[in-house]
């Protein structure tokens, strides 16, 4: 960066082909340069003025390592020469017994490479470092490998159409850079029929190995795999379990990516074979280990392989230069047995996908996929779970969202039978080539003017709310950095869509008010009015409960956090319970008019299963909240003190997305502070929130009986709200007077509800 | 970028007074190899001498050194700028070497910078720092940052990054705080331990 030259420099104009226009005129800067140049020292650049950060960033060093990804430093200059030097022979040793056991140590570390792929760095550093695969034609007289690489290839295929079709992989977007990479070729399933030919002639050398003498010759003709005898079932078997592995999991891959989930029942099928091949691969370790080391002439040794002995045929520097544009990233290979447990992983995350019952209710489907994120499933199996779920911009490809909202919204029987048949019989016929969206909004158009009710507005907001729940089911599948970033982002759209929704509804409201009854259309509106504003404060407690999952809330923030996390709560329960008891309600009236009985209503009005659940977090939430405010107040622990600032800016900064999407109306720092500056030991002691969440757990276990994650769920309850409020009586009764006692607050039993963990120090 | 590698554990310690640590104010190219080759040694991130040259020539008020005895022993680098609707400050690097951390050198070069954004009226000061940077995220934590996201595989070593983010109380600057304020009776926000 050169100092900024004040002084001008006028140069002479000079004759040029393109005439100066208005205000231009051509000038020489010959001179200027050559100036500069000798000015210039080493580091110093001529910029403008809008030179930025990220184009100083973006600046290397040339013959830096940290920096210049193209920097020679590897053994050979390109492919071609790694070739030429006979860093990846075909066959890969004259000897057949050493070329078999050589493949299977190409092959378990391209496992290893491809698990290091799923896990986050570049496919060019990881799987295309095998020479086989970026020279796939060099090893087609070798049918063993040829076909291998050709599977690997197709998978590497069908995993980033995966991935990047679902367009959610923001910050993972490393995994799917495959510029410069041999990928393309087919796209169908041939490399299926290869393997199976290669896998056929196993099957029968294994067999042939395995009969009896005398009748060797007979039942084959078939040369053996190589040319020890003793090896051979074993190094049979170690080629079977791997090729079929491949086999089931490409296809398994396949399956999963069939319409609407009509593969999924097939590719669980793969799933446990796969699952059990991987397990033939595992116990292959022994074998290979016991012949591997002793077969080859001082091998190197290598943790990526069964053998553990070091591959042929691999180079991760020479194809550094089109990983990326950005400086080289250091790649640890993950080892065979961590590829292996990696893989397992991934197989039992596509299982739990794959048996997945598709259901209708969104609640449902918002539950299933926030339990599959507890199982931090990797990139490559949320992948697949966000296909399943939009496809087309349907529910599994199938479902139109709309019905899916109306589902949600707990509309009446009578109201979903009629009105959305009547008008899906009309969609049919408007349905052309269209895109799914126009056919959608022609759909929700032609209902609103098939039931006199709505106008075109009406629709266009009910448009933009489909496109809200797509984009918060995408959400929710990625990884939950990103995931709670967006949730915050989002919350304030859902926000605007529910005030515009109630504006249009009351304006169409008023103006069908001279009509005798509710029509169905304004009933439709009133429900998914409902639904809306329950969904709003779903997606803001994912926001606040993902927080402590991602660590970022302090101790001395708990407090707040809990508070808010408890206001929340109140009004999910407020709105749960308004959005079921309109659906049941509508449900008894008109059952009512047919009996024409007068039951007593008491036992109907109980409060449901769903919305007690939420009261026993709600009680967790508050008591968690007063428990850490008494705790401030009293013993003048975990106040958050800080030099620049108050606690009423971290309150903005943490709530900031829940204030400016008035999530709820009213609340604020103030109101905080309202209901926690009281909060004393002695009252809590007797006004104990843990206690009815105890009790209200207890009770709820009889109507989540065939539920065994709920009741997991309820115990994990009963355990902090029993922990707690025990801490709370030991606190309360020497917290005060031993200044020794240490408290702090784990999450030894949920990942959002802390127990506090009483010690003297 | 990167935040401190402030961590207590240290192989070697180095025995010094405090008062015998000299904090300077970026003076000029010949603190800028001192600056590179501490950062270069430390961090994980690499960073062309554009970017140092991008961040002391254009905010030389917001570096500063540490030295004992002549010897450059902690930096901190910075900018300020606007951002969407706000005038925000960076903190870009802040390195102490080993020998000389736990002992408030970062605190100190860190707390200067902040002032500076403070009096140029900053709305807020953000930076990043590894989510296994405990020492980093402790320091940042006892001057009020809270963690607001967390960066995805930030890093090019794979780890994740935290944001950290100070918010200035200075209610006119924000209009929905300001709002907030005043419906709330939450007029002038007091600071508390500022020296």
């Amino acid at each position: 960066m050169a100092d900024e030259q004040d002084t001008e420099i006028r140069l002479p104009a000079t004759a040029s082909a393109i005439p100066s226009g208005d205000g231009t005129v051509w000038a020489d800067v010959s001179p200027l340069l050559n100036a500069a140049c000798n000015e210039l020292r080493d580091g110093e650049l001529i910029h403008g003025e809008n030179f930025s950060l990220f184009a100083a960033m973006s600046a290397l060093e040339i013959m830096d390592p940290k920096m210049d990804s193209g920097m020679e430093n590897g053994t050979y200059h390109s492919v071609d020469e790694a070739i030429e030097s006979g860093a990846a022979p075909v066959p890969l040793s004259c000897d057949k017994t050493t070329d078999v056991l050589r493949i299977i140590d190409v092959m378990d570390h391209l496992l290893a490479c491809e698990a290091t792929w799923h896990k986050g760095h570049s496919l060019a550093q990881t799987v295309f470092s095998c020479i086989y695969l970026l020279r796939l034609d060099r090893t087609s007289p070798h049918a063993l490998l040829h076909s291998y690489c050709r599977i690997i290839r197709a998978t590497c295929n069908a995993v980033i159409s995966v991935v990047s079709e679902g367009r959610t992989h923001e910050e993972e977007d490393l995994f799917i850079m495959a510029f410069g990479l041999p990928l393309g070729g087919e796209k169908d399933e041939g490399c299926l029929s290869s393997v199976n030919a290669v896998e056929e002639t196993l099957c029968r050398r294994l067999h042939a190995c395995k009969a009896p003498t005398a009748k060797k010759r007979v039942v084959e003709d078939l040369e053996p795999l190589q040319t020890n005898p003793d090896l051979e079932e074993g190094l049979c078997r170690a080629l079977l379990c791997r090729l079929r592995f491949r086999k089931h999991f490409y296809h398994l891959l396949l399956c999963m990516r069939r319409p609407q989930g009509r593969g999924l029942e097939l590719a669980r099928k793969h799933i446990s074979l796969c699952l059990l091949e991987l397990e033939h691969l595992r116990k292959s370790s022994d074998f290979l280990r016991s012949v591997g080391c002793s077969a080859y002439n001082n091998a190197l040794m290598a943790e990526t392989t069964a053998s553990g002995c070091q591959p042929l045929g691999f180079d991760d520097k020479l194809n550094i230069r089109t990983s990326a544009p950005a400086p080289p990233r250091a790649i640890k290979t993950l080892s065979w047995e961590m590829a292996l447990d990696y893989f397992k992983k991934l197989l039992d995350d596509l299982d739990i996908i794959c048996s997945f019952s598709l259901e209708l209710l969104l609640e449902n489907v918002l539950h299933f996929v926030v339990e599959f994120q507890k199982r931090q499933p990797d990139l490559v199996a949320r992948a697949y779970l966000q296909a399943l779920l939009i496809q087309d911009g349907k529910l599994y490809g199938r479902e139109p969202i709309f019905h899916v909202i109306c589902k949600a919204s707990a509309l009446p029987e009578s109201l979903k039978n009629h009105d959305i048949q009547k008008s899906e019989a009309l969609m049919q016929l408007v349905q052309t080539d269209e895109s799914v969206w126009s056919v959608i909004y022609q759909h929700l158009f032609l209902f609103s003017i098939l039931r006199n009710g709505l106008s075109h507005d009406l629709t266009k907001v009910n448009g933009s709310l489909m496109q809200l729940l797509i984009n918060l089911l995408r959400i929710l599948c990625t990884n939950v950095a990103w995931q709670r970033r967006k949730l915050g982002k989002v919350l304030q759209d859902w926000r605007v869509i529910y005030v515009k929704l109630e504006h249009t509804f009351r304006k169409e409201f008023r103006e069908l008010s001279g009509l005798s009854e509710e029509n169905a259309c304004t009933k439709l509106v009133r429900h998914i009015l409902m639904w809306v504003e329950e969904q709003t404060y779903w997606i803001a407690l994912r926001f606040l409960s993902l927080g402590f999952e991602l660590d970022l809330y302090s101790p001395e923030e708990y407090c707040m956090v809990y508070w808010y996390l408890y206001v929340i709560l109140v009004k999910l329960a407020e709105k749960t319970h308004l959005k079921i008891l309109a659906g049941t309600d509508s449900a008894k009236r008109k059952g009512k008019k047919k009996r024409e009985s007068l039951v007593d209503t008491t036992k109907d009005y109980r409060i449901p299963p769903a919305v007690m659940l939420l009261k026993c977090y709600i009680c967790l939430a508050e008591g968690l909240a007063m428990m850490l405010a008494a705790l401030r107040n009293e013993l003048m622990i975990l106040q958050p003190v800080s030099p620049f600032n108050s606690e009423f800016e971290r309150f903005m900064q943490h709530f900031e997305h829940l204030q400016k999407a008035c999530l709820p109306d009213h609340i604020s720092y103030q109101s905080f502070k309202e209901c926690t500056t009281q909060a004393v030991l002695s009252t809590l002691v007797v006004y104990n929130h843990f206690k009815d969440a105890l009790r209200i757990a207890k009770e709820l276990k009889s109507s989540f009986g065939n539920d065994p994650n709920k009741l997991a769920e309820l115990r994990c309850i009963e355990q902090i709200a029993e922990r707690n409020s025990i801490a709370l009586n030991v606190i309360n009764r020497i917290g005060a007077v031993d200044p020794a006692l240490k408290i702090s607050f784990e999450f030894s039993y949920h990942p959002y509800f802390a127990v506090a963990v009483v010690k003297r120090s | 970028m990167e935040g401190a590698q402030e961590d207590g554990e240290t192989e070697e310690k180095a025995e010094f007074d405090a008062s015998d640590i000299e904090y300077v104010s970026y003076g000029g190219e010949h603190h800028l190899p001192l600056i590179m080759r501490l950062v270069d040694h430390e961090l994980s991130e690499p960073y062309s001498i554009f970017t140092y040259r991008y961040f002391v020539y254009l905010w030389p008020q917001l570096c500063f050194l540490a030295f004992h005895k002549g010897k450059c022993v902690g930096t901190v680098v910075c900018k300020m700028g606007d951002h969407r609707y706000t005038f925000r400050g960076y903190i870009a690097m802040l390195v102490v070497i080993k020998p000389y951390r736990g002992r408030g050198i970062a605190t100190e070069l860190v707390t200067r910078a902040i002032k500076v954004m403070m009096e140029s009226d900053c709305d807020e000061v953000t930076l990043e720092a590894e989510v296994t940077n405990n020492g980093a995220l402790a320091l940042y934590g006892r001057l009020g940052f809270i963690r607001a996201k967390r960066l995805f595989r930030y890093y090019l070593n794979g780890v994740d990054a935290f944001r950290l983010k100070l918010l200035f109380p200075r209610s006119e600057m924000h209009p929905s705080l300001h709002l907030l304020a005043e419906q709330d009776g939450h007029d002038q926000i007091t600071m508390e331990g500022d020296a």
